[in-house]
């Protein structure tokens, strides 16, 4: 709902400039020969323009076939800089930012497909990059990044209303399972349980469900009260690593201070891809606690028969691969036996796992706001199209973007299904034990 | 010293010096910048992913291999030819034995070295008219691309001439093929380290450092 709201706010479907300011080809050559690796210059180098990646691309194929919206393509523009030596224009960045913010995701798919490997998204990433440090990013994240900066969340959450809503969250609960606490910055609990600032601000049930979860599963779980709650990691997909960096060091020193043995990242993907696996490049050091996804800790409590399940979805279901937690996050198969756990006709999709398409919702598209809205729709129509043709009436959807943008696709393509969260499976599945059970009786 | 020496001589050292030292060189700016710049690949090295990947990739187990079956089939056909045909060809062999080194390994059969330079050509012109005709293709082609097809076609139709005598009437080619089949193969090794025939080498270690990154995710890609 809130996309929506953010939709209609911004009517503006040119590029926020912090500062507009002229081009400066020293500037641009100094960044590129900071940050660009060996492995950019490489690729670029060794690129056969075989084509292999041109129909990996939901972009691609959604356009028609637009060859423009093949991968190779994409990143032309940072040959192009090098070629020029950083004398660029400001239309040309222009040009550069409709590229790799409307017409790419970052959803790494192509890689898979590419002969020589060549990670795509790693480039679309520093054109990004390159453009912040040209003034240049869209309005939706810098205002997010502002919002970081200011009250450790994406949402600009005061602290006393966070804390207050957890409490409410609580209490909302706690009339369903008898015992149930939502610890709040508990000393040496195992695990420190951080979420998305959208389930605070707009769905609550989010964090009702996890705790519900937790509490029959007997997890020792605690959320922090101060900054470092909020997991995601909007300044990731503008390149602006200093606030990305600020944010994960929030987070983990939380976890240091209540001395808990892991991070759990609620149902989103970027914000796990960042404290698992970017984290350690930002921070400069690997970081003490391990980085779990709901995802598998979900999985592994019914796996282990923490949770056991009293039933399962009659619908049919099928699963999405949110690109953050599959492709760039390993859980490939963990992510689909979970939703068999929950399913009694469990339908995949055609290239289930790694192999996946993106919604069209991944790399900052969600948050960017109305600018991206219609090229989000259009590029969709390849993942509404793969669900449609599972024939499933419910789709697991355990990412925040992947869920808004699927929702909406719903909607856009006439899909007739629901999107949920694991969550809200599991909390209407599990069985509850006995002691849990509230006593009607004693009213 | 006539060209032809100067052909079959000095140049012949220089195209296979700079071939194999600008290939060198090349891996070695790779190793160096990248261990300043891409730390990440060097915090998650592991054999077993870049290993993985490079089997895959190697031999047709990968995706795009029921992806785009003919592109593949006629890649991969390409490439084995090409490297095949110059080392196990009995004339180039014959030609190593005579040299300073008097090296020698066995050769394949002159019938199959003469099936494998047509099927090469077919594959080539295949990869050409690819590329001429796929809008998409087309699109992301550049110059140097249609050219590093010819460069690396034009020794094996200059060998087939050779070997076949096919240009022998036929004036100042007919005389001067075997001259005109040595500099193609010059100009082809001297290319490689320059070009994006450097992929050559490089292929290691571009699929290597992805596997790498994917690796640390936990899966061969």
């Amino acid at each position: 709902m809130s996309q929506q709201a953010d939709a209609k706010k911004i009517e503006d479907t040119s590029p926020k400039e912090m500062k507009v300011r002229e081009v400066d080809p020293k500037e641009i050559m100094a960044f590129l020969k900071e940050k660009m690796g060996a492995r950019f210059k490489m690729w670029l180098n060794i690129c056969a323009s075989c084509g292999m990646c041109a129909d990996t691309c939901h972009y691609y194929l959604s356009s028609g076939k637009d060859p423009h919206m093949i991968p190779a393509n994409k990143v032309r523009y940072l040959r192009e800089i090098l070629k020029k030596k950083g004398k660029v224009d400001r239309d040309f960045l222009e040009k550069v930012y409709n590229t790799v913010y409307h017409e790419c995701n970052m959803c790494r798919r192509c890689t898979m497909y590419c002969p020589f490997g060549i990670d795509i998204a790693l480039m679309i990433s520093l054109l990004r990059s390159l453009l912040l440090s040209q003034g240049i990013a869209p309005e939706g994240l810098l205002q997010a990044i502002e919002n970081y900066k200011e009250f450790g969340n994406q949402m600009a959450i005061t602290k006393e209303d966070w804390v207050e809503t957890i409490e409410w969250c609580e209490e909302e609960t706690a009339d369903e399972l008898v015992g149930l606490k939502i610890p709040i910055d508990k000393k040496g609990a195992r695990i420190l349980y951080t979420v998305n600032a959208r389930e605070p601000k707009f769905y609550p049930q989010d964090i009702m469900e996890v705790a519900q979860i937790f509490h029959v599963a007997k997890e020792d779980w605690t959320v922090s009260s101060d900054e470092g709650w909020d997991d995601t990691n909007l300044a990731m997909f503008c390149g602006d690593t200093r606030t990305a960096k600020m944010i994960v060091e929030n987070t983990f020193k939380r976890a240091e201070e209540l001395e808990v043995q892991q991070i759990a990242v609620t149902e989103c993907g970027h914000a796990y891809r960042a404290l698992r696996f970017e984290a350690a490049t930002w921070l400069g050091y690997a970081p003490k606690q391990e980085v779990v996804h709901s995802v598998e800790l979900f999985h592994d409590y019914i796996r282990d028969g923490r949770i056991k399940l009293k039933s399962k979805l009659k619908e049919p279901t099928t699963v999405h691969d949110p690109c953050n937690i599959v492709r760039s996050g390993g859980l490939a198969e963990k992510n689909r036996r979970l939703a068999e756990f929950l399913s009694e006709d469990f339908r995949p999709m055609k290239y289930q796992g790694n192999y996946n398409y993106c919604c069209g919702g991944g790399g900052g598209a969600i948050p960017m706001g109305g600018e991206m809205r219609k090229y989000r729709l259009a590029s969709g129509k390849i993942k509404a199209d793969q669900i449609r043709e599972t024939g499933a009436k419910i789709v697991f959807v355990p990412c925040h973007n992947c869920i808004d943008q699927i929702r909406d696709l719903a909607k856009e393509y006439d899909l007739g299904i629901k999107a949920i969260h694991f969550k809200e499976a599991i909390v209407e599945h599990m069985q509850i034990p006995e002691e849990m059970l509230p006593k009607e009786d004693e009213e | 010293m006539d060209f032809f020496s100067f052909v079959e001589g000095p140049l012949l050292w220089v195209a296979f010096l700079t071939f194999a030292i600008g290939g060198l060189l090349r891996v070695a700016l790779f190793l160096a910048i990248s261990r300043k710049k891409d730390a990440v690949v060097y915090q998650h090295f592991s054999w077993k992913y870049v290993l993985a990947t490079l089997a895959w990739w190697l031999l047709p187990l990968n995706k795009d291999v029921t992806k785009n079956p003919i592109f593949v089939t006629s890649a991969y056909v390409f490439h084995i030819c090409l490297i095949v045909v110059p080392i196990w060809y009995s004339g180039h062999i014959t030609l190593w034995e005579e040299s300073r080194f008097e090296w020698t390994w066995s050769a394949i059969p002159d019938g199959l070295a003469d099936w494998m330079t047509i099927v090469f050509l077919a594959t080539a012109l295949f990869l050409l008219l690819r590329r001429i005709i796929s809008a998409d293709i087309r699109f992301l082609s550049t110059f140097s691309d249609y050219l590093l097809i010819v460069v690396t076609a034009f020794p094996f139709i200059t060998g087939y001439f050779l070997t076949h005598g096919t240009l022998d009437g036929v004036g100042f080619l007919g005389h001067n093929i075997d001259i005109i089949h040595m500099l193609s193969g010059e100009l082809m090794l001297i290319l490689i380290p320059f070009t994006k025939l450097s992929h050559f080498i490089l292929f290691f270690f571009s699929r290597g450092a992805t596997a790498v990154e994917f690796g640390r995710r936990g899966y061969s890609m």
